[in-house]
């Protein structure tokens, strides 16, 4: 199998990479999180839960960026097979291949469904998508470099305006609500982690973009930007939509971070309401992890047939866009995004660590430079 | 043939934006009418509705709830002219900023949409800001019956604030003032908060829901119209669980409670000297702490409450300047009226009502959650035998502007 795109011309560099990897784990999840962590766990200390989170997907990661780099310039799609053989590595491919599908077709309904109900009602959601579809498809034709200077771009706006609109809610902040901590022990506090994890799948796709890094060697400093960040938004989002709704209509929302921003009003301000813009804005963020995830199942699909990506990525927009219809309601969309996140860490997290593993005993791929 | 798809996909993307420019759906405002209130009261079809069933104008329903709709701007809703105080039920009348209409049915959500038939714009609720539900509807249904519609609406903002009317839902949402929007009074009337203690925290839809599902008792702002005023007065109180009105505290009552559930309210407390002359006192800071005392599964409190004021008015030796002696015997004088008021209050929630709407289950929640687990089911039963000391300290550092 050999190098379907010119990774020579195509690079990106460390805080590129960084970059996509934040842009990447915050997406339709961060909506929903807060909801499902405080039902899982019935406890105020889901933003310890938060936090734990953040720290498990650091260490699955950093086997990811110790893996890759034993394999410089080379995408999962490509070093597996020399680490083990040809048909394993057709099994573990087509199980991240779907995965990057699925997720691909979650971000892309959330997307849909929130601009349907919140902003767009009347719209055919055929035509949301169908927009959503194309402008995506135009942004990966034009390689990861195109890619990664869009979520550039979008990266700043988005966190400005969504901390804006998630801050401005100190109103109805009550610190009783957050109390007390660890009432219910240490327990309830593992039981979030699991509906944490759908917002902190972002350190998987080090396995594609590590790839293309002008100095790969910063693989890791590319790995705590894109954990860390994203952990102080879900956390600062967790305490403040606790703390302002309080647990019981937490649980009960489908969407608790939407109706944090409904819960409040400013009179007299350029705005009142900032839930408009805050989803306006917030979809751009789940823009680019739709578009991410299609070119990783892209790319992937490329390596294993030899193909060019450009011609793969139409293969799989049909593909995303039917999966993305199978859901029947918001809630199930929501359920497909926890499964995801499991599915996340246990393939992510257990895969890599044996390749590794794998790689040393066979004596494959480079050393680790220094 | 590379071209043609070049060019079909540039004449796809471009009719895109010209389609798409945010305008698929959308709604002129002017095609609209905005209702800014809400009130529930008991079913008792308007005079207009029974006329319209008298010639056959009917469909199946229970009359349940009458909801009350407060649209501005008045002419909105129907042709300039048709105002409502011609239409029997309707109230407003010309030069009213505002038109009230009313409907019965038992779902409300068909109630809402059963005003299609009366208006020639359709009802939208994205500005809702109060709903007000009278006392005697819920003490028949609970607050999440009530308000199930409301929460799973999307167009209804969870800022929406909820209130509870003595009387008729419908008299609430009345103002005989012209210009003035009732729906607008009600949802600035906690701005004043910080000068008079007897108003209470807002409570927003979000709030209510989720002190509904925490299944704890809870106040909600009373409100009494009378010639055509709303005045906040008391609080009724909703018990936990059953989510039905139970009763109301009176005004000295919600000032009781407020000494230790805020800091730093703004109020006052009022005395009367020996000669029957009043004595007032201003607060101008005030504090409080509220010790839980558990030992085993018994359960006190010990509140203890600071405060320092000025003396604002005195009718009663207004030559004399204050000394300190005199002054201490004031301090003893407004110290004792606010453990009078503090006193009734809760002999009110433990004795009367046997409900806590003064957080201290919440105290115990965080200081012991392990007890907690134990008694929350029942807690409003174990709260009325809980015994309660108070400590009231305050202390006159000032007397206004004036020396004397």
């Amino acid at each position: 199998m050999n190098s379907t795109t010119n990774k020579h011309t195509d690079q990106i560099s460390t805080a590129q990479a960084a970059v996509i990897v934040i842009n990447y784990s915050l997406g339709a999840s961060i909506l929903t999180m807060s909801g499902r962590m405080v039902e899982a766990a019935q406890t105020p200390d889901i933003w310890i839960s938060v936090i734990v989170t953040g720290i498990i997907c650091f260490l699955a990661g950093l086997f990811i960026v110790w893996l890759c780099q034993r394999f410089e310039g080379k995408t999962l799609f490509e070093f597996v097979p020399e680490i083990t053989g040809k048909w394993m590595a057709y099994v573990i491919m087509i199980i991240v291949i779907l995965y990057f599908i699925t997720m691909s077709a979650y971000e892309l309904r959330m997307m849909t469904e929130i601009t349907s109900v919140f902003l767009l009602e009347g719209t055919p959601s055929w035509f949301i998508i169908m927009s959503f579809l194309w402008i995506a498809l135009y942004l990966n034709v034009g390689g990861i470099n195109s890619m990664a200077r869009l979520n550039e771009i979008v990266m700043p706006i988005t966190l400005v305006f969504f901390m804006v609109s998630i801050l401005s809610s100190l109103s109805l902040f009550d610190i009783h609500q957050l109390r007390p901590v660890l009432g219910s022990g240490i327990m309830p506090v593992f039981k979030g982690v699991i509906p944490a994890l759908s917002s902190f799948t972002c350190y998987e796709i080090l396995l594609i973009i590590m790839a293309f890094m002008k100095a790969p060697k910063k693989g890791v400093k590319a790995l705590h930007a894109g954990i860390w960040i994203p952990t102080f938004i879900n956390l600062t989002t967790a305490i403040m939509v606790l703390g302002g709704l309080g647990m019981f209509a937490t649980a009960n929302k489908t969407l608790p971070t939407l109706t944090l921003v409904r819960s409040y009003e400013y009179e007299g301000l350029i705005f009142e309401r900032f839930e408009a813009l805050m989803l306006v804005i917030w979809i751009m963020q789940m823009f680019t992890s739709f578009s991410i995830t299609h070119y990783a199942a892209s790319l992937g699909c490329s390596s294993m047939f030899n193909k060019k990506v450009n011609s793969l990525l139409f293969v799989t927009l049909p593909l995303i866009f039917l999966i993305s219809k199978a859901p029947k309601n918001l809630i199930e969309t929501i359920k497909i995004g926890q499964i995801l996140g499991v599915t996340s860490l246990s393939l992510f997290g257990g895969i890599p660590p044996l390749l590794l593993l794998i790689s040393i005993i066979r004596k494959k791929g480079g050393r680790r430079k220094k | 043939m590379k071209r043609t798809i070049r060019a079909g996909l540039i004449l796809a993307v471009t009719l895109q934006m010209v389609v798409t420019g945010g305008c698929w759906g959308h709604k002129e405002i002017e095609d609209q009418s905005i209702y800014v209130a809400l009130g529930f009261d008991t079913g008792d079809p308007s005079q207009l509705e029974q006329k319209v069933k008298e010639q056959g104008g009917n469909y199946p329903k229970m009359n349940t709830v009458k909801v009350t709709v407060q649209i501005v701007p008045p002419g909105s809703s129907q042709q300039q002219g048709g105002q409502g105080g011609s239409q029997g039920g309707s109230s407003g009348s010309q030069g009213m900023a505002y038109l009230n209409q009313e409907m019965t049915g038992d779902s409300i959500f068909q109630v809402m949409r059963q005003f299609a038939l009366r208006n020639q714009r359709p009802l939208i609720g994205l500005h809702l800001k109060v709903i007000v539900v009278s006392s005697e509807l819920a003490k028949q249904y609970s607050m999440d019956q009530m308000f199930d519609f409301v929460l799973r609406d999307n167009d209804i903002r969870e800022s929406c604030l909820v209130m509870v009317s003595h009387g008729k839902a419908s008299d609430a949402l009345k103002s005989s003032q012209s210009g003035e929007i009732p729906a607008f009074r009600l949802k600035e009337a906690h701005r004043s908060r910080y000068r008079n203690q007897k108003i209470l925290p807002p409570v927003t839809l979000t709030k209510l829901e989720n002190t509904i599902k925490s299944k704890s008792s809870f106040m909600l702002q009373n409100i009494i119209s009378a010639e055509g005023e709303q005045n906040l007065s008391g609080a009724a109180i909703i018990k936990g669980g059953s989510n039905k009105w139970i009763g109301e505290l009176s005004e000295t009552e919600v000032q009781g409670l407020a000494w230790f559930t805020e800091k730093n309210r703004g109020g006052l407390i009022k005395t009367y000297a020996e000669d029957g002359h009043v004595i007032t006192y201003e607060i101008v800071q005030s504090s409080f702490r509220i010790t839980p005392i558990v030992t085993g599964e018994d359960i006190a409190f010990q509140i203890k409450i600071k405060s320092e004021g000025r003396l604002i008015e005195e009718w009663s030796h207004p030559d004399i300047p204050p000394q300190q002696a005199y002054l201490q015997e004031l301090e003893g004088e407004f110290e004792e009226q606010a453990r009078k008021q503090i006193g009734q209050a809760l002999h009110k929630l433990q004795n009367v009502h046997h409900a806590d709407v003064a957080g201290f289950g919440e105290r115990i929640r965080i200081s012991h959650p392990k007890l907690w687990k134990k008694v929350k089911d029942n807690w409003d039963e174990v709260f009325s035998r809980i015994p309660i000391t108070y400590d009231v300290n305050m202390t006159i550092t000032d007397y206004g502007s004036s020396k004397e």
